[in-house]
């Protein structure tokens, strides 16, 4: 019987397809629903999860091929009394979501992004965020919300959340 | 500026919502929230005192251990620890509407927004009325409505008050979730009355004291959504997120050439993969190329039942299909382009509109025409001609169609991200046979956040299937997904068109005479497909004196169907660019031109109050004009600006955009300036995020977006196909609202888009001399960077 390291917790997979991407283990098997199917060959980065701390399509990964790798989907980054990342929370203040469907993949991009680099220039934003489709076009809120959450994670910069979303 | 006052000016339904907009659970109305017979229901099913939210278990005896929350209207029920619950009535698509018809409530019922907990309502026309998500109706529709739930719930809530506390209730007032006695210096929180509140007699609407706009405490500022804190934690809210218990999971295939009906598979084969639980083929009446969602119809394909939805997508992708192909389309694209330039130079068919006389009158055919454009064209000083071509576009939300069913005992139970989820049940009572008498009984459709829309899930074709499917798997819970594939070539698309211009400019280079030669598809040799028509109430056609409109009909039932902005997405790019067209001829800046043609401020149909007013036009041209410096400096060499206005579904829009086209055609969008009168703006983060996504979207259709046919088959299948504009091409972006004060609230979802199309072609012409006359641009060599 299959195991995954998932949001820091061992869970069993059961007699699972070795084809079968990540995505779909996640939604159907564990109920792991906040990743999201949106076009299945890598296009949108709707299914965008960390392996490893690296962002990757979770569409893209057939579940056979996964060993011991740390495996974090949206639902693990807030702590577990619900107090959110500051990506999470950058997201929340400046209201990026419309729909809202692709947002964990961006999250969970941006999340990566901030990890290596919390303060990111407009043209490293580009290149790490280029992978996720935004369908509503949320774009300028989402850059918006990554520089906030960097500001937040370095202390560096002032940040005024009650004013977050004046600048949206 | 005298504008006219219209606050009580219900929205204009669009044409195919007529239609659509009908359900045996629902009356058109919005029914009245005093109404007596709801109240009536309501305490028969909560044992009289007080009425709890699930109506079938005894909330007396909650009450009596005072743990009961009290229902004092569809729309607010108060909880035992005082939070407020707000129902929000209508499907949630990304337009904000979940956020925003309860923050209207609120205000009203004078709470603060922190002790609010939102709702989704479940489907129940009896009490919410009308509940879909389109034609940017959903605010203006229920403005005053949700002004009165919450206006009477706050009276219910003073005379509980006073009765309570026997103190007068003139002497009570509210504010932020409290009653207030100035005189003594006490308050009390609503909680405390809520029991007896639940109670009192329900005041007429005209008895209602509403608030005036200076007295807003959330109208107007800046609200988050509702749903953000679980949005980013990725909590389940989608349709594609349900889940219960023994559910399995369904593909549904049908044929690449639209209209073919299967009529054999290799079923031993797919029913011998692992996983598979059953496969077969479905073939229920309908035709497959009529937008006809309210009608339970469905495409004929081949359904693949698995445990998961991997096994249902790897048996898809082995199906091996025998098609009758005897129905099937066979329109290519192509050939219609070929078709519609030799027409360039030619006249169609006399436009005809219906003249409508009246309610149980059948409607007159008329001529669209006024004047005399032929003879006005024909003396003008100069005439300018130009012809316009657009593609066929997929919606491409990002939630492809999915959704839940359990049928058992001859009743089904829906989990649907539907924008017409009323249609998704009385077409699903159709699809089983039950009498419309029983369906509010036997169909129950609970509405889930929609994973965008932008009129893809107007049409009910996915609810429907699944339900067909489920009543076969009878008593198993059943997901039907469909792939991104299925998606974009089994979409209802924008229609591709054609339009042959030629104005007149008169001696001093003022706009007298338009005509215009409309190329557009039918499926059935009558009418134009779905959102495939002209309109002659379209700027700048209204506002002048002699327009002849003409029409030529293809054969071509490739499904149509409204996307974000119907019609408007398409012709706001020919309308506004030709527009700039003839403020060039006319040796004028395009600002004035549009001036010029708008004329003195009025109505420009004064027997319709809800055509164009062009002193609210004129309002938002001038002031995106003032905010991007239009008109101020010299352009770079290869870098201008370029302006567009538009008006449509009540909404005024002007925006401008800044470009540099390099020597070989890439095109970098460095900002887009957008003004906008909706009327009254009732949240600001809401409204700035519709005009935000609204210009995107137009820039991503632009440049990138074409859907093609070959023989009926789509050829376009998944987003590498297909692209969409990402981070790095994303503008800069700057919004602003002009608000009159005579005017309530209109939608901004769709007004948001279809501007921004000329804006940017416009300004490639003002970069380089080059004009653009057809979509997408990647045609004609553009890249955008």
């Amino acid at each position: 019987m299959a195991t995954l390291q998932i949001n820091g917790q061992t869970m069993d997979i059961g007699e699972v397809d070795p084809s079968t991407p990540l995505l779909w283990v996640l939604r159907d098997e564990l109920g792991l629903v906040g990743t999201k199917y949106g076009c299945g060959i890598a296009q949108c980065g709707a299914c965008t999860v960390h392996l490893d701390g690296a962002p990757v399509r979770s569409c893209q990964i057939p579940v056979g091929n996964l060993t011991n790798q740390a495996i974090t989907t949206i639902e693990g980054l807030a702590a577990a009394d619900g107090t959110l990342t500051p990506v999470q929370e950058a997201w929340v203040e400046i209201d990026v979501p419309q729909c809202g469907y692709c947002q964990a993949g961006q999250i969970m991009s941006a999340t990566a992004l901030l990890s290596q680099n919390n303060s990111p220039s407009d043209t490293e934003i580009d290149a790490a965020m280029s992978g996720n489709i935004c369908r509503c076009a949320t774009y300028s809120r989402i850059r918006q919300a990554i520089k906030n959450a960097g500001a937040k994670m370095t202390g560096t910069a002032f940040y005024d959340a009650a004013k977050a979303g004046e600048t949206a | 500026m005298k504008l006219i006052k219209n606050d009580h000016l219900a929205p204009e339904l669009p044409d195919f919502f007529q239609d659509l907009v009908k359900s045996p659970k629902m009356d058109i109305g919005m029914p009245d929230v005093s109404r007596r017979d709801f109240f009536k229901i309501s305490s028969v099913a909560g044992g009289g005192l007080v009425l709890g939210l699930s109506m079938g278990t005894s909330s007396k005896a909650k009450a009596q251990s005072g743990a009961a929350t009290s229902t004092l209207s569809p729309y607010v029920q108060i909880q035992p620890n005082g939070r407020i619950n707000l129902f929000s009535k209508n499907p949630e698509c990304g337009q904000g509407i979940k956020t925003g018809l309860p923050l209207i409530i609120a205000e009203e019922l004078d709470c603060a927004w922190e002790d609010v907990d939102v709702i989704q309502a479940d489907i129940d026309g009896s009490r919410y009325g009308a509940q879909f998500a389109g034609g940017s109706t959903s605010t203006p529709m229920n403005w005053m409505a949700m002004r009165q739930a919450g206006a009477t719930a706050r009276a219910m809530i003073l005379a509980a008050a006073a009765q309570q506390l026997n103190i007068p209730v003139s002497e009570l007032s509210t504010s932020d979730t409290r009653v207030v006695h100035a005189t003594s210096d006490r308050e009390w929180g609503y909680g405390e009355f809520a029991e007896l509140a639940a109670t009192m007699e329900v005041p007429a609407p005209d008895s209602l004291i509403l608030k005036t706009r200076d007295e807003f405490k959330l109208l107007g500022r800046r609200f988050t959504g509702v749903d953000n804190n679980d949005i980013v934690t990725g909590q389940p809210l989608f349709g594609a997120d349900t889940h219960m218990e023994g559910m399995l999971y369904a593909s549904y295939s049908k044929c690449p050439q639209i209209g073919g009906r299967a009529l054999s598979f290799n079923e031993d084969h797919i029913k011998s993969l692992p996983g598979v639980v059953d496969a077969f083929i479905m073939d229920e009446n309908g035709s497959p190329k009529a937008f006809n969602p309210g009608g339970g119809d469905m495409f004929s394909g081949v359904v693949v039942v698995a445990e998961n939805t991997w096994a249902a997508i790897k048996a898809k992708r082995e199906l091996e299909v025998e098609w009758d192909l005897s129905n099937a389309e066979v329109a290519s694209w192509d050939d219609l382009v070929a078709r519609a330039y030799a027409l360039e130079e030619q006249d169609g068919e006399p436009l005809m509109i219906n003249q409508f006389n009246g309610p149980g009158n059948p409607p007159t055919q008329v001529s669209a025409d006024k004047g005399d454009a032929e003879s006005v064209l024909g003396n003008a000083e100069t005439v300018v001609s130009s012809f316009y071509e657009y593609p066929y576009v997929s919606h491409a939300q990002l939630e492809p169609e999915t959704c839940v069913a359990k049928y058992e005992n001859g009743s089904v139970e829906i989990w649907a991200p539907a924008q017409i989820p009323q249609s998704g049940e009385s077409g699903s009572a159709v699809l089983l046979g039950i009498p419309p008498e029983e369906a509010a009984e036997r169909v129950v459709l609970h509405q889930t956040r929609i994973g965008g829309g932008f009129g893809r899930k107007l049409a009910n074709d996915y609810v429907f299937e699944v339900v067909a499917i489920a009543r076969r798997m009878e008593g198993i819970p059943i997901k039907l997904q469909w792939t991104r594939e299925d998606d974009m070539s089994g979409d209802y698309f924008r229609p591709g068109g054609f339009h042959s211009y030629s104005a007149g400019l008169d001696s001093v280079g003022n706009l007298t005479a338009w005509k215009d030669h409309f190329i557009t598809s039918t499926g059935d040799d009558q009418a134009p497909m779905t959102s495939a028509n002209l309109t002659p109430g379209v700027f700048p056609m209204d506002v002048i004196d002699n327009v002849k409109l003409t029409q030529t009909m293809f054969h071509n039932a490739i499904p149509t169907g409204p996307m974000r902005a119907p019609s408007s997405n398409a012709f706001a790019f020919s309308f506004q660019s030709f527009m700039h067209e003839l403020a060039v001829a006319a040796g004028k800046g395009h600002v004035e031109f549009l001036m010029n043609t708008l004329g003195e401020p009025r109505l420009a149909d004064p027997e319709n109050p809800r055509s164009m007013h062009t002193g609210r036009a004129a309002s938002v041209v001038t002031e995106v004009a003032r905010l991007s410096g239009y008109e101020q400096g010299a352009n770079e060499p290869g870098r201008a600006k370029g302006l567009s206005f538009y008006f449509c579904h009540s909404g005024y829009v002007a925006q401008v955009a800044d470009v540099t086209v390099s020597a070989n055609k890439e095109v970098k969008v460095h900002k887009v300036w957008a003004v906008a009168d909706f009327g009254f703006i009732h949240n600001l983060s809401g409204a700035e995020n519709q005009m935000e996504g609204g210009i995107i979207d137009g820039i991503s259709q632009l440049f990138n977006a074409k859907i093609t046919f070959e023989n009926g088959v789509i050829q376009q299948q998944n987003f590498h196909q297909y692209p969409l504009v990402r981070m790095p091409q994303a503008p800069e972006l700057e919004v602003a609202f002009l608000e009159p004060e005579e005017f309530s609230p209109t939608g901004g979802g769709e007004p948001s888009m279809p501007p921004v199309l000329a804006a940017v072609t416009n300004a490639i012409y003002n970069a380089t001399g080059e004009r653009i006359r057809k979509m997408p641009l990647f045609e004609s060599g553009y890249k955008l960077v």
